[in-house]
């Protein structure tokens, strides 16, 4: 093992054993050999990493990836098929909070409990006791049962222990959430101490935010293999882009077994009232459910769809892609200077963005016949799901139809902003 | 060895396991810790009963002949059949943090041996206030006798916990087996019995003689009935096979550990 690093790992493999239905008992074994039957499944196919000493790393990768099977392996709850961990110092883990609580011992007890399976002795508890009733500020409750906490005090009084273990290299596994806000960002503002003070970290979380808050290195690891190493925001942004391709693939897959499983009765609706027949068009499977319809009817919209520049039909929005909205209605009744409307509104209802073609263009349009009008946007909305509502109103702005809900989407945004959109800005110092 | 220095670091969870296993066990319960003392009293009255009132073994002072070697016996069955399930009990530990798993079978057979210790003041009560008396020098024998008995136990408590782990119907089995086991070792009658049926069956008697919880039973009752120093065989046998149980243990559960989060 080199000098400078706390962890080596190499070609690390794991596979477990997944048992069609498994049987414990004797009786069970023998009666049904057949339920023995296992598959083999190759979790780690061969990892291979290395960190330095006071470094910090996150493991990234979707669930199932093996991410959590190597953080068992380091902290050695499990053993690895082949390959070597080696770790140096004292390893402590904040994967189980509260291991070994008793409900009827005081939190005073369960504190000497908890921290002694870490491995500290009865001294090293006594010379932390202080530390770690002051960062789970239950100073006037210690000496009372563990079973007469609530449950965000019993996590308070968990997550302090462990983290005031002082181990030289800490395992971390999707729990920074504990507590309020408060309570979070003492915690992160531990880790950042304990960071500075030389121990090395290793976290496993699914937001990319806590980890680039505390780690100056990320792995992603793909089906059991490392995919990717180095600085967070690369890696995150490559995983990201990487989750949202499987989530359009994925949608694409939804769409099309929808529509398989679509009957054909189309021509039916048809020859129900008009606004069935729109009701029913559910085309491309990402039209909402309820929609309600307003307006005197001298026109109806009878369609609403989100293209690519292309005019392809389009599921997963993207960073600045440019949509088109296209607008198909049908005309029972000439209209003269129509105004056609918009509205993207996010899914807690927050309406994000809406105008209409006489405001923003001055532009009406005398209707008919059947036909379709487009408005162009370049997507700025941030990760989200959308709603759509389309209005057609007469010059004189009374509403001839008001189509609510009309269509669905769905962004997929790189950004690391809040709020709603994304607004030009630049940074001076 | 680094192993073993390792479980010695975790001493002070081995400490907070023994305590709450003990302060735990009886909480909510009535008579409370008594039990500890209750249970071995209510036995020994109906062993008694049975094997000096009804089927007369004509054994001198047979309550005290029996009491002796119930109590280790006890001990040890408890580190058999409880012991079995101390892994199992405590998966959300083993599943989720590290650390070395013998701490776990070690805390439970300490606790069981606790509770003999604490069992044995009865016992001391008893064979003092009936006129029956100690001899100080045998005396000195005792805790050698209970080390030996403790390793023994800790060994069987390892085996069968790792064991349980990956057969679960062993828990089970456990109960029987524990029983035949306190027939085959003389509790309830003396090994004179045996010895003087087998004396034309030398081999029976050699295998009769491999079970370790034999000699130690043998030595407990020495000490304390016959109240004479154990002879140097039977505590030689004694020391033997229970060092042999518990490396056996030992061995056996390192191995089997390494799959327990898989298996749990």
């Amino acid at each position: 093992m080199k000098e400078q690093n706390a962890i080596e790992v190499k070609n690390l493999k794991k596979s477990f054993k997944v048992y069609l239905d498994k049987s414990n008992s004797f009786k069970e074994k023998v009666i049904f050999k057949k339920r023995n039957r296992f598959e083999e499944r190759a979790v780690l196919k061969g990892i291979s990493f290395e960190v330095k000493k006071g470094e910090a790393i996150g493991l990234v990768g979707h669930n199932g990836c093996g991410k959590s099977t190597t953080l068992k392996l380091l902290t050695r709850i499990m053993y690895p098929d082949s390959g070597t961990v080696e770790l140096k110092g004292r390893v402590s883990s904040l994967i189980e909070l509260g291991a070994g609580f008793h409900p009827d011992m005081s939190g005073r007890e369960n504190i000497y409990i908890n921290a002694s399976i870490f491995g500290l002795s009865r001294k090293e508890i006594d010379a932390r006791m202080a530390d770690i009733i002051e960062f789970s500020e239950l100073e006037d409750y210690i000496d009372n049962p563990v079973r007469t906490y609530s449950s965000g005090m019993y996590m308070r009084l968990a997550f302090s222990v462990a983290i005031n273990v002082s181990a030289d290299i800490l395992l971390i596994d999707e729990i920074l959430a504990v507590g309020d806000v408060n309570f979070q960002a003492k915690c992160f503002s531990k880790l950042h101490e304990i960071k500075k003070n030389g121990t090395t970290i290793v976290i496993v979380s699914h937001s990319m935010d806590q980890i680039e808050k505390i780690c100056s290195r990320s792995i992603w690891i793909d089906s059991g293999e490392i995919k990717m190493d180095g600085k967070p925001r690369d890696v995150h942004n490559a995983y990201l882009e990487h989750m949202s391709e499987m989530r359009r693939l994925q949608i694409e897959e939804e769409e099309k077994r929808s529509e398989a499983h679509k009957p054909d009765d189309s021509k039916n609706a048809e020859s129900n009232s008009e606004e069935k027949s729109d009701a029913s068009k559910n085309d491309n499977g990402n039209k909402p459910e309820k929609s309600q319809r307003r307006g005197t009817g001298e026109a109806r919209i009878s369609d609403v769809k989100i293209l690519d520049e292309k005019g392809q039909p389009l599921s997963l929005v993207k960073d600045s892609d440019y949509i088109k909205l296209e607008i198909s209605y049908k005309v029972n009744k000439p209209v003269e200077d129509a105004i056609f409307g918009l509205c993207i509104i996010r899914e807690d209802g927050v309406r994000c963005f809406g105008c209409n073609s006489l405001v923003s263009y001055q532009m009406e349009k005398n209707l008919t016949e059947d036909g379709k009008v487009t408005l162009w946007i370049e997507n700025r909305f941030l990760s989200g799901i959308y709603y759509v509502d389309a209005t057609i109103e007469d010059s004189m702005r009374n509403t001839i139809d008001y189509y609510d809900n009309c269509l669905k989407f769905e962004v997929n945004s790189m950004e690391k902003i809040d709020g709603v959109t994304w607004v030009k800005h630049k940074w001076q110092f | 060895m680094n192993h073993l220095k390792e479980i010695f670091e975790y001493r002070e969870m081995i400490y907070g396991l023994v305590r709450r296993e003990l302060r735990g066990r009886y909480k909510g319960s009535v008579l409370g810790f008594l039990w500890t003392f209750i249970n071995p009293l209510l036995q020994l009255v109906v062993y008694t009963l049975v094997f000096s009132v009804i089927m007369r073994a004509g054994i001198d002072k047979y309550y005290l002949f029996l009491f002796v070697a119930l109590v280790p016996w006890i001990f040890f069955s408890t580190c058999l059949t409880g012991g079995a399930g101390c892994i199992m009990a405590s998966q959300d530990m083993v599943k989720k943090i590290y650390f070395p798993r013998e701490v776990i079978p070690i805390a439970f057979a300490t606790s069981a041996f606790i509770n003999m210790l604490l069992t044995f003041v009865v016992v001391f009560v008893v064979l003092l206030f009936s006129g029956y008396g100690l001899n100080p020098v045998a005396l000195l024998y005792l805790p050698i006798v209970m080390l030996v008995e403790f390793f023994l136990a800790l060994g069987i408590t390892l085996l069968a916990s790792a064991c349980t782990v990956y057969f679960r119907d062993l828990q089970y089995i456990l109960g029987i087996i524990s029983m035949a086991w306190q027939y085959l070792t003389p509790v309830l009658y003396s090994s004179a019995m045996v010895e003087e049926q087998l004396a034309n069956h030398r081999i029976l008697l050699y295998i009769w003689n491999l079970n370790p919880t034999t000699p130690l039973i043998n030595a407990y009752r020495q000490i304390l009935y016959y109240k004479s120093v154990p002879d140097l065989h039977t505590l030689l046998a004694a020391v033997i096979l229970g060092m042999l149980v518990c490396v056996i243990g030992y061995l056996t559960f390192q191995k089997l550990q390494r799959g327990f989060a898989e298996e749990l």
